[in-house]
């Protein structure tokens, strides 16, 4: 961005801490009056060098670090990962396991949309929307505490398999959790799209149509809002989801309402895909017997190669880069989030708004700076 | 679009430039190339293969054959198919030209491979830091022979 302003124009700097942040960046805007004229983002303020710690570390002993990467996204970092690994030593994961894994990715994608509708509720103003949707998260974090121990941060796919089994009661505690949710989604649309102040604000603001959305590389619900289709589960199926019965949720508009309604509707397919996958579940082992890897195996070499994994996170489209130089640990991690291209496309679409809806926008891309800066 | 009807085009057009082009899987293409013919091989892929979805941008180190290979991962929004090309570069002046012109959103990834490996991207609108600290530039961390802790401890950045 050009730093010198012209006859009533500032630059005013957003961060690095701000209540309408995920986390620490600044964004530097310049305002003509109370319209952005230009704007950047600053990011670093979080860098954690996850990508060398992971060269250094045992390909097990990085499945805690990367759910670390975003810890509302935990569970995708970890299939993408672990994913990746299993591809590279051309491991075989039992169809149990594969359920169980599609069961707790798809209750991260519904805490993942949960907190981001609450905070961008936080964002226009309406606060209580984060109460609303955090109580609803709390009982979703509860769930995915009874199957992996943990409510956020969970290390719990292994090479071949999961750490456990679903525990007794899950299938019954799911459906009452479930019931409450698909009520409190019925309400959110209500208080969203049923509301003068939220169109005033929403409707037609911060449009991205498909064509930007393409070239700014933007993947997820923001690019899904546009129309266009793009979904990992769908055009490139990991796991079982080619045996899933899901729509892939798409609006017309682009708008900040468009994106918030693709959630949404996220919302509702991924519980319908819990439950299909609770009905179909097999029985079997979580590991293969012969597996030489798995919860037993601290030290595991992988063969030599590379391989790029993408799987679709609650954000859009989250890929891992692994080279394998035939050792322990890997010779090279590069982390794809899907929050990285989102961030940077975050100074073109706020260009020519207000200062006001720059929040609001900001919001609704849902973004994780955490993630961004790895 | 399928996999092998894209490799074969690639290599049709580019015979002299691309070495090693395979088909890895049904999604999944891969090539070694000639680092002069990048932005030429980027823009063919996006006008005539719908290769319009730059996934990743990333380099590797190779200390023992004294090279760095810049990886460009390119996929599609239209087909599954997501190609994978390397460009090798010599060690000690890593050097390649921009595809911001062609992919917008390469932007952030070469500045990032620019501070973390220290391949310096021609014609890039804005080659600066993006998250590190100034201090740390000419370091190269993510290079191999990276020393770390404690040559950088936080007294000597003071």
């Amino acid at each position: 961005m050009d730093e010198t302003v012209g006859p009533s124009e500032m630059i005013v700097h957003l961060g690095p801490q701000h209540p309408m942040q995920p986390g620490p960046f600044r964004l530097n805007l310049k305002l003509k009056g109370e319209t952005v004229v230009d704007g950047d983002i600053e990011l670093g303020f979080i860098h954690k060098g996850i990508e060398k710690i992971l060269e250094n570390k045992t390909y097990l002993q990085g499945i805690p670090i990367v759910d670390r990467i975003c810890y509302l996204t935990a569970m995708t970092n970890e299939e993408a990962y672990v994913g990746a690994v299993e591809k590279l030593a051309d491991i075989e994961v039992p169809e149990k396991s594969q359920y169980i894994r599609v069961i707790v990715e798809e209750l991260s994608r519904l805490q993942s949309h949960l907190l981001g509708m609450g905070e961008f509720g936080e964002f226009i103003g309406f606060v209580s929307m984060f109460m609303y949707t955090i109580k609803e998260r709390e009982e979703i974090l509860s769930l995915m505490d009874m199957v992996t121990g943990a409510r956020i941060t969970h290390t719990f796919l292994r090479f071949g398999g999961v750490r456990d089994d679903l525990p007794e009661g899950f299938k019954e505690k799911s459906v009452a959790v479930f019931a409450s949710l698909r009520e409190q989604i019925a309400d959110y649309d209500k208080l969203f799209n049923h509301d003068e102040i939220y169109k005033l604000r929403c409707f037609g603001v911060g449009i991205l149509d498909s064509k930007t959305a393409r070239d700014l590389g933007v993947s997820g619900p923001a690019l899904r809002a546009t129309g266009v289709p793009f979904d990992i589960r769908k055009d490139e199926p990991y796991l079982v989801y080619k045996d899933l019965d899901f729509k892939v949720c798409t609006a017309t508009d682009g708008d900040i309402a468009a994106r918030i309604n693709v959630r949404l509707e996220e919302m509702l397919e991924a519980m319908y895909i819990i439950e299909q996958c609770l009905d179909q579940m097999p029985s079997g082992p979580i590991f293969f017997e012969d597996s030489l890897y798995g919860v037993r195996t601290p030290v595991m070499r992988v063969p030599e190669g590379e391989v790029f994994h993408r799987v679709e996170d609650p954000r859009g489209e989250m890929g891992f880069y692994m080279v394998s130089d035939g050792s322990d640990k890997p010779y090279r991690v590069k982390i794809r989030g899907p929050v990285f291209p989102t961030m940077q496309a975050l100074p073109p679409l706020i260009k020519g708004t207000t200062i006001a809806d720059v929040a609001a926008i900001a919001g609704s891309m849902d973004g994780c700076t955490s993630e961004a800066d790895r | 679009m399928d996999a092998k009807t894209i490799i074969d085009s690639l290599v049709n057009k580019f015979q002299d430039s691309l070495v090693d082009a395979k088909v890895d899987s049904d999604i999944r293409v891969s090539a070694y190339l000639e680092p002069e013919k990048i932005v030429e091989v980027c823009q063919y892929m996006k006008d005539e293969l719908l290769f319009d979805h730059l996934s990743s941008e990333t380099a590797v180190d190779y200390p023992k054959r004294n090279e760095i290979v810049v990886v460009y991962h390119i996929g599609s929004y239209d087909h599954s198919v997501l190609m994978t090309i390397k460009v090798k570069l010599p060690r000690d002046a890593p050097e390649i030209e921009s595809i911001v012109p062609v992919h917008w959103n390469a932007n952030w990834y070469e500045r990032e491979t620019y501070e973390l490996f220290g391949v310096k991207f021609n014609n890039h609108p804005d080659l600066k830091p993006l998250v590190l600290p100034d201090e740390l530039m000419g370091d190269w961390p993510l290079r191999k022979d990276y020393e770390g802790f404690p040559n950088r401890t936080a007294r000597n950045l003071v």
